[in-house]
């Protein structure tokens, strides 16, 4: 990182007086210096003030049995009952269960399609800056408003979806969407799908692009049929920008909050309720801050161990 | 012969692709510049006879949209403006020295991007409470910058890792002070940088709903666009008219700026990951 720069001798021979007055070279290996210190303070005070003081008070009100949070009032006794009711409550396990389902559906379907429409506008043809431009397109609508799209798609008396299953005969009756809880999760995946396809195909066309022609002429040459230089090519160089864009995917299902919170709300009989929606149900809707704390704090410890199992080591490089 | 049926099933198969994703945003504006009735004709109908355009002027009278499209600006603004502040010095402090206690800041900043902010909501309401922040503008910009920052910090670090250090030097050796370095000549040069990163910032908080709706829910006149735009949705009954037309406009600042300046936008995205 820093030993490639040039040696610092010349420089500070052409320039003695300077370097003594700052005492700074930003050639030499070793740059420790004041004024590195003073240009982060202003980003670590920030960061201190509004997530580390932030995180460290819901981990405190996580153990106490706490209403509505208030900085200016004495803190609880210290307890674990936030944590003994979490882990035997049927409702936290059903939120797990509500967000692993989603993670493996969401994720897989928004790899398949985000990758199939990456290889699709990465051929040669003309038009094809406009057509990878299009193809991404949701990426840039906000989540509230793909809700308010699909909310209307899957509207129950005029809603598109229910006159196209009756008109292709898939079923006989209009579905109600948002009450039935099967179908009020497929309608969720469906949305979030629809909004996170995007972001995989940006992230796959620009891993492509990074792909060398030559590599693909000379497995031609060899004698390489189409799907050969896929799973030997394209594959194999694509994965590490794949298992980063995954892994953000996963992270961003296990979060999300305003796709589900407007598009149902949690239910019907909490058949969409994620962990991340738990949390803000408990906090804000039933207002025991501190149990919704505790959630909250399993979710963030399951996120960061489902993606330190996911990139393990190379945890680093994904960003 | 064979290469010229191939080429256009590709076509055919690029513009079904296209169609078929992008159905959900046509069908959006559809809805809005339909008339009523239409929209409970069955058939549907995938473009209207008489298209009523001026659904979007009415909406924009009846329904406090440009309020609503004012307060989401300003937030953007306020959360990119304070989040850029901190994080051009502290991306460029990352790249430029080595600071002891550099490289785990840089981790926590990592971690920071995987923080719920269904969690941090919860303490972040607590204290906008006891400061009077709760039904401001402020509470959201502070909020959006626990989300922009982490992310501007390590975008702008990495545009500054691809400016050669030989520029500070020769400012340097050209009677520049070190941070006369970074206002006159890194900065200048990293402007495509710092506008992509910008730009990315301002559509974190434009997309924003947690936090608009935690803080200001009770304060009507600081609705931010998605907030407000909820409020439209019904229970029971929607007047998806009003509702799809008042989404065009909430939707279109970040189409057009995708739309148009999307290299920037890619550009930061994938920085990160191509390493």
């Amino acid at each position: 990182m820093s030993t490639q720069s040039i040696p610092a001798q010349p420089l500070a021979a052409r320039a003695p007086g300077r370097r003594r007055r700052f005492g700074l070279d930003l050639a030499r290996p070793s740059r420790r210096h004041w004024l590195g210190y003073l240009l982060l303070a202003p980003a670590v005070l920030l960061i201190a003030l509004i997530i580390v003081y932030p995180l460290f008070i819901s981990l405190d009100l996580s153990f106490q049995n706490v209403g509505i949070a208030r900085l200016d009032q004495p803190r609880r006794p210290f307890t674990l009952a936030n944590y003994e009711r979490l882990f035997t409550s049927a409702e936290f396990w059903m939120a797990c269960w509500v967000t692993f389902k989603l993670l493996v559906i969401v994720t897989g379907a928004c790899f398949v399609l985000g990758l199939a429409t990456a290889l699709l506008v990465n051929n040669r043809f003309r038009g094809r800056s406009i057509a990878r431009l299009f193809v991404a397109l949701p990426w840039a609508v906000p989540e509230v408003i793909a809700v308010i799209i699909f909310a209307w798609i899957f509207d129950s008396s005029f809603g598109l979806m229910n006159w196209l299953f009756i008109t292709l005969g898939l079923t006989s009756q209009t579905i109600n969407w948002f009450s039935d809880p099967d179908a009020a999760f497929a309608v969720v995946a469906i949305t979030m799908i629809w909004k996170g396809y995007p972001f995989v195909s940006i992230m796959a066309l620009a891993g492509l692009q990074s792909i060398p022609e030559d590599f693909y002429n000379a497995a031609k040459v060899d004698g390489a049929n189409a799907w050969q230089r896929f799973t030997n090519i394209t594959i194999p160089t694509l994965m590490p920008v794949l298992g980063v864009t995954i892994v953000l995917v996963m992270l961003w299902v296990f979060r999300d909050f305003s796709i589900i919170y407007v598009l149902t709300g949690g239910g019907p009989l909490k058949a969409t309720q994620t962990l991340s929606i738990m949390t803000y149900e408990q906090a804000f809707g039933f207002f025991k801050m501190g149990y919704a704390s505790a959630v909250g704090i399993v979710t963030l410890v399951l996120c960061v161990l489902a993606s330190l199992l996911m990139v393990g080591r190379r945890a680093e490089a994904m960003y | 012969m064979k290469l010229r049926s191939s080429r256009i099933a590709l076509y055919l198969g690029v513009a079904a692709t296209c169609a078929v994703l992008l159905f959900p945003i046509y069908w959006l504006l559809v809805t809005a510049i339909s008339p009523p009735a239409d929209l409970r004709s069955l058939p549907p109908r995938f473009w209207p006879d008489v298209p009523q355009w001026q659904v979007f002027s009415r909406i924009a009278e009846e329904r406090p949209m440009l309020l609503w499209l004012t307060n989401s600006t300003l937030a953007a603004l306020g959360s990119v403006a304070l989040s850029m502040t901190v994080s051009v010095f502290a991306g460029y402090a990352l790249s430029r020295f080595r600071v002891r206690g550099g490289q785990s800041l840089g981790l926590f900043i990592l971690t920071a991007k995987m923080l719920p902010a269904t969690l941090l909501v919860i303490p972040l309401f607590g204290i906008f409470r006891s400061v009077g922040l709760i039904g401001s503008l402020w509470s959201v910009v502070l909020a959006h910058a626990t989300l922009i920052v982490p992310f501007t910090t390590w975008m702008l670090k990495g545009y500054f890792d691809t400016i050669p250090r030989e520029l500070e030097q020769a400012a340097m050796v050209d009677g520049c002070s070190p941070l006369g370095a970074l206002f006159r000549v890194i900065l200048p040069v990293a402007t495509p940088g710092l506008a992509a990163t910008a730009l990315y910032g301002f559509v974190l908080s434009w997309s924003d709903y947690a936090y608009a709706r935690t803080f200001l829910t009770n304060a009507q006149q600081s609705w931010t666009a998605n907030l407000g735009i909820t409020t439209m949705k019904g229970e029971y009954v929607t007047d998806w008219n009003e509702i799809s037309a008042a989404a065009v406009f909430v939707a279109l600042p970040i189409l057009v700026i995708y739309l148009f300046l999307e290299r920037y936008l890619v550009g930061g995205l994938t920085a990160g990951a191509e390493k």
